[in-house]
């Protein structure tokens, strides 16, 4: 019988350093054929220390290697942080359901993300570099702590190109990036009512942006948002990521606003 | 098959395999445990306080062996198992579970090797309608080997699958009938209890409810433990005191413990990067599972009615209280 559990090993081919926490692992497909959609996620894991989700952050069409950046917050992300090019580390998926990006062809864009949230979705930015025509305009809202906690930092001059970058520190040491919390940006930018919003973040952020969107007269089914949970089976079973109806590893992580809105749960439990 | 017969075939099934089966111990509670001699079996309508899952879905399976960083397969290995004395609230329980865990290999593996025996009797306190009563024709939505229905001095024979029929033929016993399994959906439709529960939690919340069990309830988390559908479990590894070797196992966890929602960081810093930290979000967590999520999945009731977690539960917390205050709830706000 075909194990679901099963380990496949990855060579780390090169470790980026990105903020003052966390590190970007490249590494090469963990077996023939692996392909993944932005939003999905696999599990890492190191043997002795467990294993965790993390959402892939490459461009989709990369078939030689595939990317992961990893906040160390815990012991297993301590651990991967100690390895260096050459090294294994176990992966199996990628699981889960994918940002609809179909959805967004020609249209407008509006990403937000808080955080380490911003991973999941560097695969749908890259796409929209590499393919600028695919959709109308791009906009991105980031917001972070502080300037050292900002990932992929040496990329937002060729993101500027193409997308719309604001930025916003809730500690800012500079006058580089602007201070405040990342729903500010809505009353400085106008987002057109039909634009596709795709968010990952910490649940208080989703929480005041959804809000925000819904002011904005977006649509509920228009708002996708990851909510990437503790999972230990991802394959919707152990319970743990379960909010209301939904498995998060199996029914998501990607979930419409239209089907959450009608339970409390998926914000923090009743 | 006479109540004679019947003794011969446990003796039968002791000589040759590994036979569980309720039986009271020294302190008089009944438990499951092996059976060595047919004296011992009770056959009754009092449940077990453990359930099943013991067997089927062990506290603790070893997954993978690794060294350095390769991980082996390790399958459990356990010898041809036979549940004897299965109730009908506990095949449906095992219904369920072997749909859960369709798609997985351990469960599979101990599966592949369990012979399950069920029985009719149903415990006298039920709060399930639908199983108060026994009737020949529940049986086809039940996954069972053989089936002991009861009647007035001896034991109606129904098999339930090739493995069934094979047992008793090699026992020499030809006077039974075979069910086909029809799926665990009945031809009536979904439980109309069931659904109404589901309603009363998705779309008609009481607070009270929750706040209530929330004040009572001590997480000590003894319900997961008894009910005979709570599979939650957790993936950890393990060291072995060799360098670069030790093994992944899973476990089973329980909802009421903190580290169950906890996605990030070190003990001082969790309860931001948890997602449920009172009491009363636990209790809901646990309903939900039960009474909302299992549904959607499999459109089966995720609670069997067997009322071990009542029986079980320091604080005194009935679950068919609660589903009785679901369904009040909902009717008053209807």
């Amino acid at each position: 019988m075909i194990n679901g559990y099963k380990i496949y090993n990855s060579k780390i081919l090169k470790v980026t350093p990105e903020a003052s926490d966390s590190k970007t692992f490249t590494l090469s497909l963990p077996y023939k054929g692996f392909s993944f959609e932005p939003g999905q996620y696999v599990m890492a894991s190191i043997p002795g220390f467990g294993e965790a989700i993390f959402g892939v952050a490459s461009e989709m069409d990369n078939k030689k290697s595939i990317q992961i950046t990893v906040r160390k917050v815990g012991t297993l992300t301590s651990e991967l942080h100690n390895k260096k090019k050459g090294d294994l580390i176990g992966i199996r998926g990628p699981y889960g359901r994918a940002f609809p990006i179909d959805l967004a062809k020609e249209k407008n864009v509006l990403i937000v993300v808080g955080g380490i949230g911003i991973p999941p979705l560097r695969p749908l930015i890259l796409d929209a570099l590499k393919n600028s025509k695919k959709y109308n305009k791009v906009y991105i809202f980031y917001g972070c702590r502080d300037e050292s906690l900002l990932n992929y930092t040496k990329e937002y001059s060729r993101w500027k190109k193409v997308c719309d970058l604001n930025i916003t520190l809730d500690n800012p040491t500079t006058k580089k990036y602007r201070k405040g919390v990342v729903t500010e940006l809505f009353d400085i930018k106008n987002i057109p009512a039909d634009a596709l919003a795709f968010m990952c973040g910490p649940p208080i952020m989703s929480k005041f942006v959804v809000q925000k969107l819904l002011e904005k007269s977006l649509k509920p089914e228009n708002i996708y948002m990851s909510l990437e949970r503790h999972m230990d089976c991802a394959q919707g079973v152990c319970q743990h990521c379960a909010i209301g109806p939904y498995y998060v590893c199996k029914d998501g992580p990607v979930f419409s606003y239209a089907e959450l809105m009608n339970f409390k749960s998926w914000l923090s439990p009743i | 098959m006479t109540k004679a017969k019947l003794n011969q075939f446990v003796d039968y099934l002791v000589k040759n395999n590994l036979v569980y089966a309720p039986r009271y111990n020294v302190e008089g509670y009944l438990h499951l445990a092996e059976l060595k001699n047919s004296k011992d079996l009770y056959l009754g309508s009092e449940l077990p306080l453990d359930s099943w899952k013991w067997y089927l879905l062990p506290p603790f399976q070893k997954m993978f062996d690794y060294q350095g960083q390769n991980f082996k397969e390790s399958l459990p290995k356990i010898k041809n198992q036979i549940f004897l004395g299965v109730s009908i609230l506990d095949l449906q329980a095992l219904t369920l579970l072997n749909q859960v865990f369709e798609q997985d290999t351990y469960y599979q593996e101990i599966k592949k090797k369990t012979i399950v025996i069920g029985t009719s009797h149903v415990p006298k306190e039920n709060f399930y309608k639908y199983f108060a009563k026994f009737e020949e024709d529940k049986l086809e939505h039940l996954q069972f080997d053989i089936f002991l229905a009861v009647q007035k001095n001896d034991y109606k024979i129904y098999t339930g699958s090739e493995d069934g029929q094979r047992l008793l033929d090699k026992f020499d016993y030809k006077n039974y009938q075979h069910i086909e399994y029809a799926g665990p959906i009945r031809e009536e439709g979904l439980d109309p209890q069931m659904l109404a529960i589901k309603d009363g939690m998705q779309n008609y919340h009481n607070q009270k409810i929750w706040d209530d069990l929330g004040k009572r309830c001590m997480q000590c988390g003894k319900c997961t433990i008894a009910c005979p559908v709570c599979f939650c479990f957790r993936i950890y590894d393990q060291s072995n005191l060799e360098k670069d070797s030790g093994y992944r196992s899973r476990c089973w966890d329980t909802c009421f413990y903190n580290e169950f929602t906890q996605v990030a960081g070190p003990a001082p810093a969790a309860p931001k990067h948890r997602l449920m930290n009172t009491t009363a979000q636990k209790i809901y967590f646990w309903y939900e599972h039960h009474f909302v999520r299992t549904p959607t999945s499999f459109s089966l009731p995720g609670c069997v009615g067997c009322g071990r977690c009542t029986r079980t539960c320091p604080a005194d917390i009935d679950v068919f209280q609660t589903q009785r205050d679901i369904l009040k709830a909902r009717q008053r706000k209807k």
